[in-house]
């Protein structure tokens, strides 16, 4: 037996998912935070049943990435199942995507998640009427305590029937379905998305496409419009009839300070601030003492096995990447990814994006572009993978660009442990102002040179809650998990290449070709090329493997100010790091990641220069 | 100049730019009509002066909205009758595009929209011009929504507070996510929130959808009793 999860994004799908799989936890409160699909087998009174989470999505019409494939997977029959996840809260709204699905007949049952939060707000439903409307069983739920989640498989498998669920349609679309059902024969859900332009029967297309000229000609409205309408008005009808409401106090609403300009931007300004701060004061602290502990228990021990030098080269690499990879990820990227998750799951972040939406534009983006900017502080390469929640190609591109020159925690601690500690606190502050102005001309000059329409902000606000540290703590872990999937290899790969290239000697051979450069140009000590050569591998490995070379720790006295601020600025500013060119290839191609790369090596290489010749 | 040849010549320009995306010179529109250079040449400065086309210093002819309009319309009546013609009488079809040629300049609106429901009808498996007649069908809506349609102000003309009924969303036609939000004609709204740069919060349906500016001003709304 195979069963899917259906629902609008934030109605808890996940949450159920995991409860039923049993695996880890992930409550997606943005839309479209989850389009790959996430399977997950579970045992039911001796048999196995698969149980997949479709991702999250408002509407089966929509030609999105995701809604094509819910699509794909309800016409091709791909859950014997389906479970229909609905917010009680929001029933009527959710109750449209509700009925598009029976369209396509699938078995369903529906359950009514957080029936808790609906009890508060003083609504109560009624469980058998909404079944006797819906010909499906039906299940009150609420999946953030557990309630009657453990109902959900017996009930599926035992009782789901085909919705009995008729929207009754304007009667010129119904005469329309009917007389293409009987000159084409082809279902009622396919006649309705084919009116609507959708579909890949060129007969079916051409006939309902006249029709539905015809008709948006005689209603002086859209098709699409007229369906939608007639939908969410049947829904209505459902909803008024299955829910009975109580008058409750409301509760003081604190979106009149959060998405009012003022208080609402200074508010913004400082939570993201405090985040920043706090994983930088937690990450370094956190940092030292896994590095402090990987040396001294596995490092150490290993050099001192006095392997043959070929061995010992690519044994200690892979070491290094261990520990750059862990002593990046954990200290600072999952740090951040806790508080990111709290942002989320408070429901801050649709705030965030709606307050930030002016300045965006005028960047030729939109409000949800500050969710992969934001993540680009902690890390540059979930800020990339995220930037899949912005739908034009055209502002994927410029933000691909801009997140991936945003000082991410790995380069916080190249400023902080170059510029902070050896030439000012003033001077670091001052790479950050360089960083900003930079970007923002970058974005400036990008929304007037990227091809493609801009697409305007359409999201829905999440309700603000208090978030449960279990869930925060397991979505956060899913997400380092998949950090590491991707860095780790990458990073691993790329350091045993350059012991390599070390062990031949390439490296020095390097540092003579690009020494031009590195001396004349940005007037730095011949060694520092190859510390910037490892930046690439890991940011905060330049400033490591600067010391290294340097031969010792206080590089305040073998290298000048202005050689330390300029090897600060080129190394911060220049080529994103390979985890990240890796990301980027991965969800944007090859063209991007290439772009993307050579640009910030030429604008890192210039600013240096310009430094270099301003300050000497 | 005669108002058919004056058709003629806006359907030839329009069928040639949807054909190859670009508008045609004077001699290419003069092979396309079987005509030569010179008449084209003083024929084309009685539209310029009529307002149907604007011809650029190097030679192409452009159709101006008036122009378009006309040699679209006239467009859509030849390839409903030829298709009547010959799909459902079962006339040849170079005669019935002759003879399409003929009728187009004097049949009426009304004719055209009864005999495409009649095609439609009467025959699903109109090979001609089919995928002509779909591209069309979208242009039509599309330019409808803009322009006829929907007269109501947009919703960003409206203050925090007020309470509004969504009376249609014009313009763009890709906002189907607005739709599926339940910002549907017929449907009450609250604005919770208006920023200054014209950026709602609006409430629809208990639940509260946040919209960039541009998006506002593309739903039509009327306040509400």
């Amino acid at each position: 037996m195979k069963i899917a999860l259906l629902g609008n994004p934030g109605v808890g799908k996940s949450l159920i998912f995991n409860q039923l799989t049993g695996l880890g936890v992930e409550v997606n409160r943005y839309p479209g935070s989850s389009v790959e699909l996430e399977y997950g087998n579970v045992c039911y009174k001796q048999e196995k049943t698969e149980i997949v989470d479709l991702p999250g999505i408002y509407s089966l019409d929509g030609n999105s990435e995701e809604e094509t494939l819910v699509r794909t997977f309800l016409t091709s029959g791909g859950a014997d199942v389906i479970v229909a996840v609905l917010d009680a809260t929001k029933l009527e709204r959710n109750l449209y995507l509700f009925v598009q699905a029976a369209e396509f007949s699938p078995k369903m049952i529906a359950v009514i998640n957080m029936i808790d939060a609906a009890e508060r707000q003083g609504m109560h439903i009624d469980a058998g009427i909404l079944s006797s409307h819906l010909g499906v069983p039906v299940i009150l739920a609420a999946a953030s305590e557990g309630k009657n989640i453990d109902r959900i498989l017996p009930v599926a498998l035992g009782e789901a029937t085909p919705a009995r669920v008729h929207v009754p349609y304007d009667h010129h679309i119904e005469a329309a379905l009917k007389s293409l059902e009987k000159t084409i024969g082809t279902p009622i859900h396919m006649n309705l998305l084919a009116l609507q332009g959708t579909g890949d029967d060129p007969v079916l297309l051409d006939a309902a496409g006249a029709i539905a000229q015809e008709i948006s000609m005689r209603h002086r409205m859209s098709v699409s419009q007229i369906i939608a309408t007639n939908r969410h008005n049947y829904a209505r009808e459902i909803t008024s009839a299955v829910i009975k409401r109580t008058d409750r106090k409301k509760p003081y609403d604190l979106d009149s300070l959060l998405t009012r300009t003022f208080p609402g931007i200074p508010i913004l300004c400082t939570i993201l601030f405090l985040l920043l701060l706090s994983v930088f004061m937690i990450g370094s602290w956190m940092e030292g003492i896994i590095v402090a502990a990987f040396t001294s228990m596995i490092i150490t021990p290993f050099t001192a096995l006095a392997l043959p030098p070929l061995w010992n080269q690519i044994g200690f690499s892979l070491l290094i990447a261990l520990q750059a990879g862990f002593g990046i990820a954990f200290p600072f990227v999952f740090t951040f990814y806790i508080g990111l998750s709290l942002l989320e799951d408070t429901g801050y972040m649709t705030r965030a994006a709606f307050l930030a939406d002016r300045a965006m534009h005028r960047i030729g983006l939109h409000g949800q572009a500050i969710i992969p900017m934001v993540i680009g502080f902690g890390c540059t390469v979930p800020a990339v993978m995220s930037l899949r929640l912005l739908k034009t190609r055209r502002e994927q591109t410029i933000a691909a660009v801009l997140v991936t020159m945003i000082p991410c925690s790995a380069r916080t601690v190249v400023i902080a442990g170059i510029v902070a500690a050896f030439v000012g606190i003033f001077w670091a502050f001052s790479i950050y102002l360089i960083i900003f102005v930079l970007l923002i001309l970058t974005a400036v000059v990008l929304s007037r040179i990227t091809p493609g329409e801009q697409f305007g902000m359409i999201v829905e606000m999440s309700i603000l809650r208090r978030p449960q540290a279990k869930l925060v703590l397991a979505k956060s872990w899913l997400r380092i998990k998949e950090f590491l999937f991707i860095a780790m290899p990458v990073l691993i790969v790329t350091s045993i290449l350059l012991g390599l290239c070390q062990y031949l000697g390439l490296t020095e051979l390097f540092e003579q070709m690009v020494a031009p450069v590195t001396v004349t140009l940005l007037g730095l000590p011949v060694y520092a090329s190859t510390a910037l050569l490892f930046g690439v591998f890991r940011k905060e490995l330049a400033f490591e493997t600067l010391a290294v070379l340097a031969g010792t720790a206080n590089l305040g006295s073998v290298m000048t100010n202005v050689q330390l601020y300029t090897f600060a600025v080129v190394s911060v500013l220049f080529v994103p790091c390979v985890s990240t060119m890796a990301v980027l290839y991965r969800q944007l191609g090859a063209r991007i990641a290439i772009i993307t790369s050579i640009y910030t090596v030429f604008l890192g290489l210039f600013i240096g220069a310009i430094i270099n010749i301003l300050m000497k | 100049m005669h108002p058919s040849l004056r058709e003629d010549y806006l359907e030839a320009v329009q069928l040639f730019s949807e054909k190859n995306t670009r508008f045609p010179s004077y001699e290419e529109l003069a092979s396309a009509l079987l005509k030569t250079v010179p008449v084209v040449h003083s024929d084309m400065a009685e539209l310029i002066s009529g307002g149907d086309v604007i011809v650029s210093p190097n030679g192409v002819i452009a159709l101006t909205v008036q122009g378009k309009q006309t040699g679209t319309s006239v467009m859509k009546k030849h390839e409903t009758l030829q298709c009547f013609l010959s799909e459902i009488l079962g006339m040849d079809k170079t005669s019935a595009s002759d003879e399409a040629c003929t009728l187009e300049h004097a049949v009426s609106d009304e004719t055209i929209d009864r005999l495409g429901k009649l095609i439609v009808t009467h025959d699903n498996h109109q090979h001609q011009g089919k995928g002509r007649h779909r591209k069309f069908a979208g242009e039509r809506t599309c330019r409808a929504e803009t322009e006829d349609f929907c007269q109501s102000p947009g919703i960003s003309e409206f203050s925090e507070g007020d309470v509004v009924i969504i009376q249609c969303i014009h313009g763009r036609a890709c906002a189907q996510r607005l739709l599926d939000l339940g910002l549907v004609p017929g449907e009450r709204a609250t604005i919770r929130r208006k920023l200054s740069n014209g950026a709602l919060v609006v409430q629809v349906k208990g639940c509260d959808v946040a919209v960039s500016p541009e998006i506002a001003s593309a739903i039509g709304v009327e306040r509400s009793p």
